[in-house]
Formats: C-alpha cells, structure tokens, sequence
C-alpha cells in the first residue's frame, strides 16, 4: 500500500475525530447526553477512528421541578412515540399533559409498569422509582438494581468541555501532520517524474 | 468536514438560543411571581450513524416555586404550592398569574399592578381591615364585628407548562394545559395562602449569571470547532500547491 494512502488515510482519522470533538461540544447543554469517544485503529487500509458512545453521566444539577427526574447511576427512561416506538433516554425534564401523562421534551411518554406511567396530580416519585399517590404506590419505573431516582433534579452532560477542545486543537494538528506526509511524498514523486523526464 | 462544521455551528446556535432565554429570565429577576424558562437542548441525530450536534427544542417555562418574602403591601399575597391566582382584564377575559401585589381599587376590587382584577373578592367600603386566611377566606373588620367577605379560590392546570405566557408573571389558558380547576388553599398536601408575603421571581440574579458564563463559554468552544474545520478546510485545499 503506497505512502499517500497511509497519509490520506490518518487525514481522514483525524477528520472523523475533529467531527466527534465538535458533535460533543454541541451537546455540551444537552441534558442525559452521553460523549461518543473517538476510538482509533489500524486497519489494512490504513488508520480508522471509530465512534463509540461511552455511558458517561453529567453532573447533577438541582431545578425544584418535580417532574425534572435523574438517573443516579445506570439505566434510562422508557418513553413512547407518537407511533409507538420505544425508546430510552437519559433526559429527565417531563411535563404532564392535560390528559396525566408524562411527556419528555420530544413529546414521547414515559412509561411505567404498563404502559404510560401513573403519575396523579399531587403524587412523589421516591429514589426507587415508585411513584407514591395517598399513601399507596401507583405505579414504578423500571429502574436497575443500583441506580437511585432523584427528583427536583437534572443530569447535565456527561462532556468535559476542555478535554473536547484538546480534542478538537489535536486532530487539527494530525491533520495538518498528515497533510504534510502526502505533500512530502507528493514531492518527492514530482521530482522523481522530473528527473526522469528527457530533456 | 460538513459535519464538524455543522455539529460546531449548531452548538453556537444553540448557545445563542440559551442566552436569549436567560437575559429573558434575568430582566424579570425583579418581578414578583415570574417564572423562569430554561432551554431544552436535545441531540440531533443522522438517520445513518452519527450525530449532527444539538437543537434547541424550545423554552419551558419552570414552575419551581419562588423564595417567599414578607412585605408591607396591606393586601399581598403569595401562593405557597401550585396554583394560580384567577385574575380578569378590563374586557372580562381570564389571566393567570402567581403574583399576588394586589391593592385595593376604589370599588373594592383587589387590583394588581396590571390593573387586573382578583375574582371572588370585593371589600365594603367601610371595613377597617382585612385578612386572608391560609384557606383563603377573606376576613374583614367592621366597626364592632369581624365577617367572612369572601373566599379566594386559586385555579390549577393539569399541564401549566402549557399555557400561553403573556409575559411577565401573566399566563392565559390553552386547551393543551386542560380544564382548569378551581381548588380551595389550606387543605392537607394543597397550595397555602400567604397573607402579608409576596413570591419571588424564582430566577436568582446570581443563577442567571452564572448561566450567562457557563453559555458564553460553550459558545466560544463551538466558534473553536468551527475554525478548526475551517481549517482543516483549508488546508485540504491547499494541497493540491503541493
């Protein structure tokens, strides 16, 4: 395999890199997001990063809300479109509908035990997940073993800001590293195709 | 390289959004019953792999409650727990509101700055004092004799995150909030009447600052993201030089 592949192929590397910094530091206020970490390897065909979403918790920050929910721990929400797919998630800010549903912020209803959760007018949500009405537990999330519910509460992100602006400053520098091997090889060709052409 | 550039571009805007929405909540830091909003950012995702950056899906207002202060107005009122003070405008028409600065109009009329009226209450002209029981029971003094005038009712909304804010502490119905439902304060678990005590803006001036810094930061970092695809941009086209 020729050198300009091998280059070509480490600017690419670090392109998918740079684009994994910038698609974290979007989602730097992003609540329940996970970082996706750039995974690199060799390959025959030269250098590949991967993408590889990590489960990365954000830090806790309180809101007073009681239906802003989060996850201490691992796990997530089951929550329901409109067409009925479901889907998890780690963002906790729920809204109640006129009808006593829970709706996240794409619309989607959290489920319970059966179908949407109970969650009456007036009624906790305890760490376990349970959800308490007049003394008497209503309906639960599916909660792990060693995860813990915390209301009034929001997971922030789970990016560090600095450490994807490193990120971003070195695939730059790949780039342009990489970028200087094929103008190198690039060269040192066009001088060999001089030297060889008859005056 | 599209995508850096936009996953960067898209936190900017994103960022940008977040601003707007808390300079919103730190010029009502001062209003009396205002409730906060806060951006709901959420990832966007390629139909393929990969993401694509952020979207602001919108502000919701935040209804924790606000800090409870005393104050010297002979007619405040706060409401301690859900619920909202059932107010009408000079055509009739329904508001909803958290701020309870109301003061006696010349009709005996509870007013609020907005010159909007409270319902279920009207105070003879010749009571000498009033006070606002816990349930919301309006007491007043007469010479000689102390009546119950009235009772304050507060109003509650399935989804108040619904309703329409017309800016300030004002709210209007929508058929997505649901019925409203007209309670009684004082009961066991329910909303409290505060006689005396006006609720704070639940935005603490420090919070928005703080929020201000943390989003301006973020800000910066994405324009960092966007230069250096830009970059790399660049020198890709500066390859072919050689």
């Amino acid at each position: 395999m020729d050198g300009i592949a091998w280059a070509a192929s480490a600017m690419v590397a670090s392109r998918t890199r740079l684009e994994i910094a910038t698609e974290n530091l979007a989602n730097v206020s992003t609540d329940g997001y996970a970082r996706v970490a750039a995974r690199g390897f060799l390959t025959a065909l030269g250098a590949a990063v991967a993408r590889d979403r990590t489960r990365a918790h954000g830090a806790l920050r309180e809101t007073g809300r009681d239906l802003d929910f989060a996850i201490v721990g691992d796990g997530a929400f089951r929550v329901r479109d409109a067409a009925g797919r479901i889907a998890t998630t780690r963002a906790g800010a729920f809204v109640r509908t006129a009808g006593g549903e829970l709706r996240d912020a794409f619309g989607r209803t959290l489920l319970g035990r059966q179908g949407a959760l109970r969650f009456p007018p007036g009624a906790r949500i305890d760490a376990g997940g349970r959800v308490w009405a007049n003394g008497r537990v209503a309906d639960a999330l599916a909660m792990s073993q060693d995860a813990r519910l915390q209301s009034g509460f929001l997971e922030g992100a789970g990016v560090d800001a600095i450490a994807e602006m490193v990120d971003v400053l070195s695939a730059e520098r790949s780039f342009e590293s990489a970028e200087k091997v094929v103008s190198a090889i690039d060269g040192t060709r066009q001088r060999s195709a001089e030297a060889g052409r008859v005056k | 390289m599209d995508r850096a550039l936009f996953a960067a571009a898209s936190g900017m805007a994103a960022q940008q959004r977040s601003l707007e929405t808390i300079a919103d909540n730190l010029a009502n830091a001062g209003v009396v019953g205002f409730k906060g909003s806060a951006q709901t950012f959420a990832e966007l995702v390629a139909p393929g792999e990969g993401g694509l950056g952020t979207v602001a899906l919108g502000p919701r207002v935040v209804f924790a409650q606000g800090k409870l202060a005393r104050s010297a107005g002979p007619f405040d009122l706060a409401i301690d727990g859900p619920g909202f003070f059932a107010v009408l405008d000079a055509q009739g028409r329904r508001r909803y509101t958290r701020d309870g600065s109301f003061s006696r109009a010349a009709d005996g009329t509870l007013r609020n700055a907005q010159d909007l009226r409270l319902e279920g209450v009207r105070i003879p002209s010749d009571a000498l004092a009033v006070t606002v029981g816990a349930g919301g029971s309006v007491r007043a003094t007469f010479p000689g004799a102390t009546r119950t005038i009235g009772r304050i009712r507060l109003s509650e909304f399935a989804a108040p995150e619904r309703l329409r804010s017309l800016g300030g502490a004002l709210f209007e119905a929508t058929p997505e909030a649901g019925k409203r439902r007209e309670i009684v304060a004082g009961a066991n678990e329910g909303p409290q009447l505060r006689f005396g005590m006006l609720e704070e803006s639940n935005v603490t001036v420090v919070d928005a600052m703080m929020q201000i810094l943390a989003a301006q930061r973020a800000y910066e970092a994405n324009a960092k993201g966007v230069q250096a695809a830009d970059e790399m941009l660049r020198i890709a086209n500066n390859l072919q030089r050689g």
